[in-house]
């Protein structure tokens, strides 16, 4: 057996998997939106385009799928800003508590949504931790949850931990003697920052942008828990079609238009980071 | 006159000694090796002049002016790390160029000192080429060319070229040596290399477990070692102890001599492989070993001979060029001999 | 897209059914899991098994939506064969053929049923339970207790309201409520938006997690809308903190249907079940046990549990004629109007 056959025999696991659990439900639903639901809300087994084009022709739709970009894109970067600060420190720390920190880094993803977002109203809700400290120094209630201020807040959170450890991945050819020459070469350590170690991450930015740009823009449980039934974005409507109102036909084509959204924007990202490199 | 002066440098980590109490000086224009095993710590020493570690005790002086204190990048103290270090993302041009745009030098003639810079390690055709685009020698010399390009009070170097093969190596150290001196920069250089220390270097100091063993000329530290562990780790040697008495050292049965030795006491012996002799029959000498030969290893310009002889093996070089050597064989008996004062001793 | 997504959706499209039963076992009845389930096991499912007839096994399931879910993956191939779900859900599932069409003929119970319990399931299985739209306060903060929805409207609970907007069907029965109040017909409910775009800024949440019940428990809000039986459940276990409001402007019925499914392999036992369920002795003992609506007109309900009902003579004339089939034809614009009017009114 040739080595070329021997390494397309290793990946049949993950193909079969892949094919299992990702290919055989996209086509499903890729079936599905063309099927169309009856005034009474009945699914009606036909082949038409009328759910995408009653899609389309809804402005909500579009007003939604800003809104989730606006959304996304913000969560991303905040996510980013602090994730940068933190991911670097962890690089460079050779305290001992480095895995104590990276592990405090990473613990949001070791809770459940739900026990998040009830932390969360203790921490942001009228009656909250953050209120009660404004009250004591005379502010006024800041409404942190129930609205868009709380779904960006939650939202940055909940991606985070996976920014810190794309960045951590990505930081991982950083040589730390290479700010050390730069100082010896009369860079002040913010210079050398940004001169040296803050454009070799760039690549690790990017990526870590998009994973948190992904994770936000197909995140349905926080924008649904910390929205108040305010927030509208592409995953609560699909949430919201396909257990609510049981319009299947319509969850599986706002599905299809978001996973098309997805891969236009990976792809434009991906060459725009090629170029970027070149 | 005296350029860099280390006072009692001193550095621990985490309560283990790292450096003790270094103190030396190097003359302006002068290169000095800081010879040594790995963790004998010449690389901590050389961090510490860098400013890329703060001792814990100790000063470093420069041309008399205390820089302790300050932090590597106000030092103008330039450096080749063993890994180079070059910044990947930038041209050799702009490598070399990024010290002088650090301190402040208008774009046109950073440019041309650059060029200047490059053209001096022979790299002027390869300036826009990124480093991961040149040769592991290419690189080392724009590592080089990017610390000179500064007009450093000091030149540091840590093991600059113990990342290359070796006939590179040997390529390299004269080129840089020549750099260096046409340049007339101070330098420091760490390496654990004992040919590349004696090659290159106008002083050399022998680093052992955080101190200096031996500061002193090439030829000093080599022919005049002054501890058995700069005798061992400086060259091969015929390595023996035994008893001074009457002026000789008792040792295998046999009475080896050697200048000055004391009345009595137990002392350790070296004696260099290119000090001894083979003699023929008839031939004399102060000191004369009969031996058998156990093992004969060929390496071009000399056949490494190992001897057994009464105070153990003794190792000898025999020059090839006359190609007599080839009617030597393990088993064969021979008769060695050196002068008593190329008897090292130390008492014990 | 994320993994969850995809969970979701393939969760909601049924393809993780459960494993299949040999035929002429116990019937699987599929219906609502937690409290419901521990207590409809304890009144309905165990009294009927111990009759010995046929057996009914319980199968709990999530929502409605998921219920119908499973029923459309199964079509070809059931796995159940009762279940019992919202009335919307399951004339979708009427109307999709994936229940039987139930007839006096061969149900003589359904001549015993509330002419609504015979309406709300149309042509297929009747209703099995009623619930009805409350609103549930916090009675330490509202005193005396409020009568009217109009208590809610007092500028002094502002931020302290919760009230589930459609999609939640809790919306659309408030809207349809307001509805009647204002023009005497639910389906009127321009006023109705009116108010409640008076109403949005008092509100706290649109979409209360985990649910209002516990929202008031927890200091979050004042005021929620809830369905009867569960807010019973909420007063009782609170010591009677929780409220319960039936509003003087009326209430409409949440109904849960009973249906047969299409080609159930135990076909029987589940139209023995569906028999046994719609009886006054098992519509009795559920209703004094969790306080759900009786459907059966003959079942003597406790006087004290048909206070807290809508099986009251006083309580059941407030109850709107409200036809879901109707309403869902209705919904897609009120979810709009909602949107648009109400939500987008009350930016926090």
């Amino acid at each position: 057996m040739s080595r070329r056959q021997a390494g397309w025999l290793l990946c049949l696991p993950a193909l079969a998997l892949l094919t299992l659990a990702f290919l055989w439900p996209m086509a499903i639903l890729a079936r599905m939106s063309l099927n169309e639901t009856s005034e009474s809300g009945m699914l009606v087994e036909t082949v038409s385009t009328a759910t995408y084009v009653k899609l389309a022709e809804d402005a909500f739709t579009w007003q939604v799928t800003r809104d989730s970009l606006v959304l996304s894109a913000g969560c991303a970067t905040s996510a980013l800003l602090l994730a940068y600060p933190m991911a670097l420190f962890l690089f460079r720390t050779r305290s001992r508590w480095r895995n104590l920190l990276a592990i405090a880094a990473i613990a949001p993803l070791l809770v459940s949504g739900t026990g998040r977002v009830i932390g969360w109203l203790a921490i942001l809700g009228d009656g909250g931790m953050v209120n009660a400290a404004l009250h004591a120094i005379g502010l006024p209630t800041q409404h942190l949850i129930n609205n868009w201020t709380g779904v960006r807040i939650g939202l940055t959170e909940s991606v985070m931990p996976y920014t810190v450890l794309a960045l951590l991945a990505g930081f991982g050819r950083l040589d730390p003697r290479l700010e050390e020459a730069a100082a010896t070469l009369g860079a002040r350590p913010l210079r050398a920052f940004w001169r040296v170690t803050f454009p070799l991450t760039l690549p690790a930015v990017s990526a870590g942008w998009l994973l948190a740009f992904v994770l936000a823009i197909s995140a349905f449980v926080t924008p649904h828990l910390m929205g108040g039934g305010r927030v509208f974005v592409l995953a609560t409507e699909i949430y919201d079609a396909a257990t609510q109102t049981l319009d299947w036909p319509a969850a599986a084509a706002l599905s299809i238009y978001a996973l098309v959204l997805l891969l236009v924007l990976m792809l434009a990202h991906g060459t725009l980071s090629r170029r970027a490199a070149a | 006159m005296t350029h860099l002066v280390l006072e009692g440098l001193t550095r621990a980590y985490g309560g283990r000694p790292v450096v003790q109490g270094v103190s030396l000086s190097v003359e302006r224009g002068s290169l000095l090796a800081l010879l040594g095993p790995s963790g004998c710590g010449k690389t901590t020493t050389l961090r510490m002049v860098a400013g890329l570690e703060a001792p814990d005790a100790g000063r470093i002086l420069v041309e008399g002016r205390d820089v302790t204190p300050l932090a590597p990048h106000r030092r103008r103290m330039g450096v080749v790390f063993q890994s180079y270090a070059l910044f990947p993302h930038m041209t050799a041009a702009a490598n070399v160029a990024f010290g002088l745009e650090m301190h402040g030098v208008p774009r046109g003639e950073r440019v041309r000192r650059a060029a200047e810079a490059l053209t001096l390690v022979g790299l002027a055709d390869h300036a826009q080429k990124r480093p991961r685009q040149l040769s592991g020698g290419q690189q080392q010399r724009v590592a080089l060319a990017r610390a000179l390009a500064i007009e450093p009070d000091v030149l540091l170097l840590d093991e600059p070229l113990s990342a290359l093969d070796a006939k590179l190596r040997e390529e390299l150290r004269s080129e840089m040596r020549a750099i260096q001196q046409r340049v007339g920069a101070t330098s420091v250089f760490v390496t654990h290399d004992q040919a590349e220390a004696l090659a290159m270097a106008d002083m050399v100091a022998v680093m052992d477990q955080g101190r200096i063993a031996q500061l002193g000329t090439p030829e000093d530290v080599f022919e005049r070692p002054r501890t058995p562990f700069v005798a061992t780790f400086v060259g091969r040697s015929a390595r023996f102890a035994g008893q001074a008495e009457g002026g000789a050292v008792r040792a295998g049965g046999m009475a080896i001599h050697a200048a000055g030795l004391p009345a009595t006491g137990a002392v350790e012996v070296f004696v260099r492989p290119h000090r001894i002799r083979v003699l023929a029959d008839g031939d004399t000498a102060e000191n004369a070993l009969d031996g058998t030969i156990a093992a004969i290893d060929y390496t071009g310009e000399v056949a490494q001979l190992q001897v057994d002889t009464p105070v153990g093996r003794v190792p000898v070089d025999v020059a090839t060029a006359d190609g007599a050597w080839r009617a030597r064989q393990p088993g064969q008996p021979i008769r060695l001999g050196w002068r008593a004062t190329d008897t090292i001793w130390f008492a014990a | 897209m994320r993994p969850t997504l995809i969970a979701t959706l393939t969760a909601a499209l049924g393809l993780a059914a459960p494993l299949a039963p040999a035929s002429a076992d116990p019937a699987r009845l599929l219906t609502y899991s937690g409290v419901f389930q521990d207590n409809y096991t304890d009144v309905v499912v165990k009294p009927f098994n111990a009759k010995g007839a046929a057996k009914v096994e319980y199968v709990g399931g999530d929502t409605s939506a998921s219920m119908l879910g499973q029923l459309r993956t199964q079509k070809n191939d059931p796995q159940l064969d009762v279940v019992i779900m919202d009335a919307t859900t399951a004339a979708l599932a009427c109307a999709e053929g994936l229940v039987e069409k139930i007839t006096p003929a061969m149900m003589p119970v359904l001549d015993e049923l509330d002419p609504q319990a015979r309406s709300g399931g149309g042509e297929c299985g009747p209703a099995v339970t009623f619930d009805h739209l409350v609103i549930v306060y916090d009675s330490r903060a509202v005193v005396p207790p409020p009568t009217s929805l109009r208590a809610m409207w007092d500028a002094k609970w502002r931020g302290r309201i919760s009230v589930s907007a459609p999609p939640n069907i809790q919306g659309l029965a408030l809207t349809a409520i307001m509805a009647h109040a204002d023009s005497g017909n639910w389906r009127n409910a321009d006023g109705a938006f009116r108010a409640l775009k008076d109403l949005a800024p008092s509100v706290q949440t649109f979409d209360p997690q985990p649910d209002g019940y516990n929202l008031i428990l927890n200091n979050t809000v004042t005021f929620a809308t809830g369905w009867n039986a569960r807010a019973q459940l909420y007063h009782d276990r609170s010591a009677g903190r929780v409220g319960v409001l039936l509003p003087s402007e009326g209430t409409v019925f949440q109904i849960n249907t009973i249906n047969v499914v299409k080609g159930a392999h135990n076909r029987d036992a589940a139209l023995a079940f569906m028999a046994y369920a719609l009886s006054p002795t098992a519509q009795k003992a559920f209703t004094e046990r969790m306080y759900y609506g009786p459907t059966n007109s003959h079942a003597q309900i406790a006087p004290e549990a048909a206070a807290r009902t809508a099986a009251a003579a006083e309580n059941k004339a407030r109850v709107i004629p409200l036809d879901w089939n109707e309403m869902i034809k209705l919904r897609d614009s009120w979810n709009q109007r909602w949107r648009r009017e109400v939500i987008s009114a009350a930016t926090r």
